[in-house]
C-alpha cells in the first residue's frame, strides 16, 4: 500500500472529493448515486470469486437479501416487538425516535455484515467443493430457495413484505434521508475499494488466481485451496450484507423475491456489470457498474417496455465483441499501457508458425 | 496514456456539466398542462394488469381534456401523465417515484398496479408530501400506516371474498362450511386471505387446506390434488391474473369437483373468453361491473364506459381500468375544489372528496381507503358457447341468481 504513486494519489483524492461533493452537485440524483455505489460494491466483490477465483457465483444475492432482512429486523426488533410490526393489517403504529432509528440501523448493519459472513463460511464449507457449472447452478439455487423460504416466514412479513422503519419525522429536511443513505453507501464503497485494492497487492490474490487457472496444480503446490476459497467468499458476503442493509433502508419496503433475494435482477446484474467492465481487474467492475447504471437510467425510460430487450442486446454485444470486458479489450488494444511488454519478434514468430 | 486520460477527463466533465445544469424540464404545471407521474408495470409479472391500469388512466385523460379539462382559478388546464415502467418490481418502483418527484418535478402522483408496488411508493410520496391517488393498491396494511397523502379509490383487499364465505354458509343452510384456500405470496392475496380468515372465524367455518402459491405461478396441481381428496365446500384462489388462469386451467384438466369456486381477477384474466365453458360457475370478486347504476358526466354510466373502452382499446374493460379512470376524475374534482396547485390544498380537497363516478361512490376514510363503495360478486355463466360475467351479489344489482352448487364435471357437457 505504501507504493501508491503520486499519480494514483491525485486520482484517488479526486474521486473521493467527487464522491463527497456529488450529492450536493447532483442533488436530484442522490438516489441514483446511492444505487450506483451499491452496484459498484456488489460488482467489485462478486469479482473476487467470479473474476479472481474463477468461481461464478449467482448466490451472492443470498448475502445481500440476508443483510437487508437482518438490518430491518434488528432496527425494528431492538425497540418494538417485531411480530407486531410486520403483522399484516396490524392496527398498531410504532414510530422510531431519531436516536432509535440511527442506533437501530447502526447495529443492524453490523449484524448484516457479520451474519452473512458466517453463513458464507458455513455454506462455502459445504458447497465450495463443487466446481465450474455445478457450483454456479448450486449457488443459483441458493438465492431462489432463500427467497421462497423468506416468503414463508411470518415474523419478517412473509408474502406481505416488510416495511422498513420510515426515516425519523423529526428531521424536517426532506433531503436528509437521501444524503444519509448516499454517504452510508459511499462509505461502504470506499471501504470495499480499499479492501479489494489491498487484496490485489497481496499474496491472497495470487492464490485466488492460481485456483482459477488450475486448481489441481495449486493444490499440488501445497495451497489449501478450500480454505482460501471459503475466505474469499466470506469477504464478498461481508460487503454484500452491508450493501443489502443499506438498500433495504433506502427502498423502504422489502419483498422476499422481488427486493431482497432478487436473483433475477440484482443477482444477474452484479455478474453482468463485472463482465461488462472486465472481470479479474480492479477497475473493470467499477467501470462496468457505472456504465451499466448510466445505460439503465438514461436509456431505459426512452424505450419504455423494451428495456429488457435492449438489455438482452447489450449482453449479446458484450459477449460477442468484448468477451474480456472493456478493460480486457483495452488491454488487448493497448497492452503497453497496462505495463505489458510485448516482444515483437516473438509475436511475429508465432504468427509465422501458424 | 495521455490521450486516453484527456478523453476520459473531457467526457467526465461534459457529463458533470450536463447533470449540474440539469433543471426539471417538467414542472407541476407546465404551460396549460397539469403533469401527473406514474410508475406502471409494463413488463414483468403484472404487465397485463399494468396495461389495464395505463389504459384506464389514458382513457380518462383524453376524456377530461376533450371535455374542457380542469378549471383552476378561471384558467383551463389539461392533464398529462409521465409514465415509467417499474418492471413489476417494488425496488424499481420506489426508485422511479423518487425520480418522478425529484427529477421530473412531478407534484401529483397516480398509483402503480398492485399492493406491493403501492407499498413501496407510498413512503416516498409521503416523504415529499406528494398527494397520490391510487386505484390498484388494495392491501389493508396500506391504510393502517397513517399515510396522509395516499388516497385509494378502491375497497380494501380483505373485503374481496369475505362475502363469498357468507354466501357459502347461507347456501349450506346457515351451517359452517369447510374451506380450502390457496393464495399467492404477495401483499394483495395475503390480505384477501386475512379477510377469509376473519369470515371463517365469524361463521365458525373450518379451513382444511391453507396453501401458499409462489409468485409467477403456473402450477397449483398439488393444492388441487388435496382438494380432490378432501372435498371441501368452497375453494378460494387468489393470485392476480395468472392465479385465475392457472386455477381454471388445472381445475378443468384435473376435473376437480368442488361445489363453489371463489376467485379474484377473473375479468382482468378475461376468463370467460380465454377458457369459455371451463370457467363457468366461477364466482369472482370485483370492484366494479358495467351493470352497476352509477353515473357521472364524463363517462356516462358503466355500460357507456364499457362501449367506449372497447372502441378505443379493443377489449372489454376489467375493473382495473375502470378504477384507474376514476382516479383521474377524483384528481380533477380535487383540483377544482382546491382551486389551487398548492399540494397541501389539493391534499385537503382530496380528503374531503365525496362524489359519484361511473365506477362508484368515492369518499375517503381516515386511512385513505374508499369507504363509500361495496364490493360485488359475479359469476361466469354461459349460454351456448358465449360466456359472460353476471352480477349475483349484492342483490341490489344482481342480474342473475347465484348458481349453486357447481355441477360435477361428469355431468357438464
Amino acid at each position: 500500500m505504501n507504493a501508491i504513486r503520486q499519480k494514483d494519489l491525485i486520482l484517488y483524492s479526486g474521486l473521493i472529493i467527487l464522491g463527497l461533493a456529488a450529492p450536493f452537485l447532483f442533488s436530484a440524483f442522490k438516489v441514483q448515486l446511492t444505487y450506483l455505489c451499491v452496484l459498484i460494491v456488489l460488482a467489485m466483490t462478486w469479482n473476487l470469486q467470479g473474476g479472481e477465483m474463477g468461481y461464478n457465483s449467482f448466490g451472492n444475492i443470498l448475502f445481500y437479501g440476508l443483510g437487508m432482512y437482518l438490518t430491518a429486523s434488528v432496527q425494528v426488533g431492538m425497540f418494538f416487538p417485531l411480530a407486531e410490526w410486520t403483522e399484516s393489517g396490524g392496527e398498531k403504529t410504532f414510530v422510531h425516535t431519531t436516536a432509535q432509528y440511527f442506533q437501530g440501523i447502526g447495529v443492524g448493519l453490523l449484524v448484516a455484515a457479520i451474519v452473512p459472513t458466517i453463513v458464507a463460511g458455513a455454506i462455502g464449507y459445504a458447497i465450495l467443493g463443487l466446481r465450474g457449472h455445478y457450483f454456479a447452478i448450486c449457488t443459483l439455487g441458493l438465492g431462489i430457495a432463500a427467497g421462497e423460504i423468506a416468503g414463508g416466514i411470518e415474523i419478517i412479513g412473509a408474502g406481505q413484505g416488510f416495511t422498513t422503519p420510515p426515516f425519523p419525522a423529526e428531521i424536517v429536511d426532506p433531503e436528509a434521508r437521501g444524503k444519509f443513505f448516499y454517504f452510508l453507501s459511499f462509505l461502504v464503497l470506499v471501504l470495499a475499494f480499499v479492501f479489494v485494492k489491498y487484496i490485489y497487492g497481496s499474496r491472497f490474490r495470487l492464490i485466488l488466481n492460481a485456483i482459477r487457472d488450475n486448481e489441481d496444480k495449486a493444490e499440488a503446490m501445497g495451497i489449501q485451496t478450500m480454505k482460501y476459497k471459503i475466505v474469499g467468499w466470506m469477504c464478498s458476503a461481508f460487503f454484500c450484507g452491508l450493501a443489502g442493509g443499506i438498500m433495504g433502508g433506502l427502498i423502504g419496503y422489502i419483498d422476499s423475491t422481488d427486493v431482497a433475494f432478487d436473483g433475477r435482477e440484482m443477482g444477474v446484474f452484479m455478474v453482468l456489470m463485472a463482465i461488462l467492465g472486465g472481470k479479474g481487474t480492479l477497475w473493470g467492475p467499477i467501470i462496468g457498474a457505472t456504465l451499466f447504471h448510466f445505460f439503465k437510467e438514461g436509456l431505459w425510460t426512452f424505450i419504455l417496455g423494451w428495456q429488457y430487450v435492449a438489455l438482452g442486446v447489450l449482453i449479446v454485444v458484450i459477449v460477442v465483441y468484448f468477451p474480456e470486458g472493456l478493460m480486457g479489450w483495452l488491454r488487448e488494444k493497448y497492452p503497453d499501457r497496462f505495463g505489458e511488454v510485448i516482444d515483437e519478434k516473438d509475436r511475429k514468430a508465432q504468427v509465422e508458425i501458424k | 496514456m495521455n490521450k486516453l486520460v484527456k478523453l476520459f477527463i473531457t467526457s467526465i466533465s461534459a457529463i458533470t456539466l450536463a447533470l449540474v445544469s440539469y433543471t426539471s424540464s417538467f414542472a407541476k404545471v407546465d404551460g396549460e398542462y397539469i403533469v401527473l407521474g406514474s410508475a406502471i408495470s409494463l413488463t414483468g409479472k403484472y404487465s397485463s394488469n399494468g396495461v389495464h391500469t395505463q389504459n384506464g388512466y389514458n382513457m380518462a385523460v383524453d376524456r377530461i381534456n376533450k371535455m374542457g379539462g380542469v378549471e383552476v382559478q378561471g384558467k383551463k388546464y389539461k392533464f398529462e401523465i409521465i409514465y415509467y415502467d417499474d418492471e413489476s418490481n417494488p425496488k424499481r418502483a420506489a426508485q422511479l417515484a423518487e425520480r418522478l418527484i425529484k427529477q421530473d418535478g412531478v407534484h401529483y402522483m397516480l398509483g402503480p398496479y398492485s399492493s406491493g408496488l403501492t407499498k413501496a411508493i407510498a413512503p416516498v410520496t409521503e416523504k415529499y408530501k406528494i398527494p397520490m391517488v391510487e386505484a390498484n393498491g388494495a392491501s389493508r396494511s396500506l391504510f393502517t400506516k397513517g399515510y396522509k397523502y395516499l388516497f385509494a379509490v378502491l375497497s380494501p383487499a380483505n373485503q374481496y371474498l369475505e362475502v363469498a364465505i357468507d354466501l357459502a354458509v347461507e347456501k349450506n343452510g346457515g351451517k359452517p362450511v369447510r374451506i380450502a384456500q390457496a393464495f399467492e405470496q404477495d401483499a394483495f392475496s395475503q390480505d384477501v386471505r386475512l379477510g377469509i380468515l376473519d369470515a371463517a372465524k365469524r361463521t365458525g367455518s373450518e379451513i382444511i387446506i391453507d396453501d401458499k402459491l409462489p409468485k409467477e405461478l403456473n402450477d397449483m396441481a398439488a393444492t388441487l390434488a388435496k382438494v380432490k381428496a378432501t372435498k371441501p365446500d368452497v375453494l378460494v384462489v387468489s393470485g392476480h391474473t395468472k392465479g385465475a388462469l392457472t386455477a381454471i386451467r388445472q381445475i378443468s384438466e384435473m376435473k376437480v369437483d368442488v361445489p363453489m369456486l371463489a376467485m379474484t381477477h377473473c375479468d382482468a384474466a378475461k376468463l370467460s373468453k380465454q377458457h369459455g365453458k371451463n370457467s363457468e360457475y366461477a364466482l369472482c370478486a370485483s370492484q366494479w361491473h358495467k351493470n352497476l347504476s352509477y353515473k357521472d358526466k364524463f363517462f356516462g354510466g358503466g355500460k357507456k364506459y364499457d362501449k367506449d373502452f372497447k372502441k378505443e382499446f379493443g377489449y372489454a374493460p376489467p375493473y382495473q381500468s375502470a378504477e384507474s379512470s376514476a382516479a383521474l376524475l377524483v384528481f380533477k374534482d380535487a383540483f377544482e375544489r382546491a382551486n389551487s396547485f398548492d399540494r397541501d390544498a389539493v391534499r385537503d380537497a382530496l380528503k374531503d372528496t365525496d362524489m359519484q363516478t361511473f365506477y362508484g361512490n368515492i369518499k375517503f376514510g381516515p386511512g385513505g381507503q374508499n369507504v363509500a363503495k361495496p364490493m360485488i360478486l359475479f359469476q361466469v355463466r354461459c349460454k351456448g358457447d358465449t360466456c359472460e360475467n353476471k352480477v349475483v351479489a349484492p342483490t341490489k344489482w344482481a342480474s342473475d341468481k347465484f348458481y349453486h352448487p357447481i355441477p360435477k364435471w361428469s355431468e357438464r357437457s
